[in-house]
């Protein structure tokens, strides 16, 4: 009865690093003695790695698609699975690097924990800070728990100070003493992007260089994303938000919504006309389906019980398409992006936005017809949250639908040639 | 037209200056004449020193102020003290730092203390040449970096050169001093070639240099190190690392400022000292940084030092002993992460 280290071995003098390609045994599952646990690449060949000894896959400590130097473990192998096996006293124990690689996965993976401390708080704060860091956020007056770090070991350096103070002036003042974090870029006619739940600005990343020819691209965060505010309220309403958004905007604006996003976006049509030049509205619904409110009540609950690596693993099949789901690199890539994008937004806020979106369902269906302003709505053939886009169109006079095939819910990250471009000719005028 | 000299001959051309220009300078210590030192019997230029450093001096300026002096430490410092007590000025030769076990009370209580014993009304202008560091297979007993023992001395100053015209300024410059200073050479420096200005100057005690700007990392070296710490910052400077280089020169006085000014403009320290972490300048100099500097700290201070042992005699072990550029750059890759 014990573990079995199993590491990324040096197989030349001059390999320092190896790829993990896959695990052929199941996570569990048993391996003989001398059978093949581990596939490895390294300088362009691929290696079978015979297990060191008959077992469990007991715990895999560097999934399929990394790059680790020699040394570093890889898996644990036990006799069987149900003796007592700590992994991280093993890890400590058997985890020798040959040296330090700089990959750029471990640096996302820092982000996304950063970003979860931030959640936690001051009390908390795992990450050290360096006396530079400190002395300058006193100076400036910065929370310092707040601010995430990218030094080794996640410490706070005076750099990530100094980009936290930056980032510190786009926050835009909007009434009740709250303050939206505002990134802007271009010139020209400003076209305002709300990202839909538990999202910040970045789900918009494949649009803005398509839109920032000729517009004053302005993604604003919502209450809780980013570095927005997030005031202890128990309902965030959508009336508040787009409120909130057309102070953001400063003056008329075309408004660009995803989702939620798409609820504020026409509710801000509908509560300063005169403040919007046309709608474009991605994935919308006026009535939220109860697959919806069950997803985002998933949404929450693995929003504050784990991780934002799992909160994204949850969400993936709710938001791509099969096809996108289908290619292993796609959704690895995804995925990734993803668990940086929800460590970004605050756990505790996304209940106060799911209890805006539930007062909201519905209230606006006959309103609908009140728009006046251009809209267009583009949706996903495969979309599972929304299915009532059609609708929302068909309710709005001067409506254009888009219908875009092998896409789900993010439509604007799976098929964004074809959003920009009905986006481009949107806000063109046709 | 600049001249390439190597430091033995800076320091050569050092002492005749000092020698020429104040004839209160005497030489002393063992086989600094020559083996004997007699010229009586016709062996005055037999040695000049063991690296050479004062060959000739007997022939210009006599065996009255080239003076051999029996194998004994303790004698030739206490004379020295004295001499400089009533009115010389000497420069004494401890061939190894290492044998400053059998001749410390004439510096240690003599010397650091007699100005301040007689209120003032006493100096010892001495100077004590002596070679330091490893690098030249002289295994455990002649190999020590023990800068750190007279450093630690209160009323004794401690400098060391990197460079072949350092070296001929700050002796110049010690040997003017009206106290006692310990002028350390580092032996694996003092046959290699540098520019040495011509005639008499003085680099001033108790300043540092800056051996090259950067603005990512500091390391800071002195003697030997330097050498080491400019092929580290050469190194990273291919990976996008701009390092910055402090040559300290002088470890007593201290040139605080400059340590505190690369500390407040890099935020990282590297310090880089040939001897045994423990009690060392690599401690005090990083101690400094902490102390006095740590709103400046955007990382931790970092030593490279040799580990806590004697200088091993193998060659093997002697090279892996000594701290390396390639030591240097890996802990500043570590730093930056």
């Amino acid at each position: 009865m014990s573990a079995t280290a199993v590491g990324m071995p040096k197989l030349g003098m001059t390999m320092t690093e190896g790829r993990v390609v896959a695990w052929p045994v199941p996570l569990g599952g048993r391996v003989e003695k001398d059978a093949v646990v581990l596939v490895i690449e390294s300088e362009k060949a691929e290696i079978e790695i015979e297990s060191p000894a008959a077992g469990h896959l007991r715990h895999v400590y560097v999934p399929a698609d990394r790059t680790v130097p020699c040394g570093t473990l890889l898996a644990a192998l036990t006799t069987t699975m149900d003796e007592a096996f700590d992994a991280d006293a093993f890890r400590r124990d058997h985890d020798r690097p040959e040296r330090t690689v700089v990959t750029p996965a471990p640096r996302a993976d820092r982000a996304v924990a950063s970003g979860a401390a931030r959640q936690d708080g001051a009390a908390s704060r795992a990450a050290p800070i360096t006396p530079a860091a400190r002395a300058l956020a006193r100076d400036l007056g910065i929370d310092v728990a707040v601010v995430a770090g990218t030094g080794p070991q996640g410490r706070v350096t005076r750099e990530d100070v100094e980009a936290h103070a930056a980032a510190r002036e786009r926050l835009v003042p909007v009434g009740g003493g709250v303050s939206l974090e505002v990134l802007g870029q271009g010139s020209g006619e400003p076209v305002v992007l709300i990202p839909g739940f538990g999202s910040d600005g970045s789900a918009f990343a494949l649009q803005v260089p398509a839109l920032v020819a000729g517009h004053r691209v302005l993604a604003v965060n919502p209450r809780g994303a980013g570095l927005s505010d997030a005031p202890d309220e128990p309902v965030y309403t959508v009336a508040t938000a787009a409120r909130e958004l057309l102070a953001a905007a400063g003056g008329p604006a075309h408004l660009v919504g995803a989702s939620l996003g798409a609820a504020v976006a026409m509710e801000a049509a509908l509560q300063g006309p005169e403040r919007v030049r046309s709608l474009a509205l991605i994935t919308p619904f006026v009535s939220a389906s109860p697959r919806l409110l069950a997803v985002l009540e998933s949404w929450c609950r693995v929003a504050t019980e784990s991780s934002a690596e799992t909160l994204a693993a949850t969400l993936l099949p709710w938001l791509f398409s099969t096809d996108h789901l289908a290619d292993d690199r796609a959704r690895g890539r995804t995925l990734r992006g993803l668990a940086q994008m929800l460590a970004r937004v605050a756990p505790s806020s996304l209940a106060r936005h799911a209890a805006g979106l539930r007062v909201w369902s519905g209230t606006r269906a006959s309103d609908l017809q009140r728009l006046r302003v251009p809209v267009l709505v583009v949706a996903g053939s495969e979309d599972l949250l929304t299915p009532d886009a059609r609708d929302v169109a068909d309710a709005i006079p001067d409506s254009q639908f888009l219908a875009i095939g092998d896409a789900g819910h993010a439509v604007a990250l799976e098929q964004p040639e074809t959003v920009n471009a009905a986006l481009v000719r949107h806000l063109r005028g046709r | 037209m600049s001249r390439q000299l190597p430091m033995v001959a800076a320091i050569n051309e050092a002492l005749h200056v000092a020698l020429a220009s104040d004839p209160t300078v005497i030489v002393l210590g063992e086989d600094v004449a020559g083996g004997g030192g007699r010229q009586d019997q016709g062996i005055e230029e037999a040695w000049g020193g063991i690296m050479g450093a004062t060959k000739g001096l007997i022939k210009a300026f006599g065996a009255e102020r080239v003076r051999d002096t029996p194998i004994s430490e303790m004698g030739f410092l206490g004379a020295a003290v004295g001499a400089a007590l009533t009115g010389l000025r000497p420069v004494a030769e401890l061939m190894f730092i290492d044998f400053i076990g059998v001749s410390l009370d004439p510096l240690l209580n003599q010397a650091a203390k007699l100005r301040y014993m007689f209120g003032g009304k006493a100096k010892v202008p001495l100077t004590v040449r002596t070679s330091t560091g490893a690098g030249l297979r002289s295994a455990a007993q002649h190999s020590q970096s023990l800068y750190n023992i007279t450093t630690s001395i209160p009323g004794l100053k401690t400098v060391i050169p990197s460079n072949p015209a350092d070296a001929k300024g700050l002796l110049l410059a010690a040997i003017r001093d009206d106290d006692p200073v310990v002028f350390c050479e580092p032996k694996s420096l003092m046959f290699k070639k540098g520019e040495v200005p011509e005639g008499d100057y003085m680099v001033p005690l108790g300043k540092a240099a800056l051996a090259r700007e950067g603005g990512d990392v500091s390391l800071v070296a002195f003697g030997a190190m330097v050498d080491v710490a400019l092929a580290a910052a050469a190194a990273l400077a291919e990976e996008g690392v701009s390092a910055e280089v402090l040559d300290l020169r002088s470890l007593q006085p201290l040139d605080e400022a400059a340590i505190l000014a690369t500390l407040a403009k890099t935020g990282k320290v590297v310090v880089v000292d040939e001897a045994p972490p423990r009690c060392g300048i690599a401690s005090d100099v990083a101690a400094l940084c902490v102390d006095a500097g740590f709103d400046s700290l955007n990382g931790p201070v970092r030593r490279v030092t040799a580990p806590h042992t004697p200088v091993p005699f193998s060659a093997v072990l002697e090279d892996a002993y000594r701290p390396t550029a390639a030591r240097v750059a890996e802990t500043v890759r570590g730093m930056l992460g």
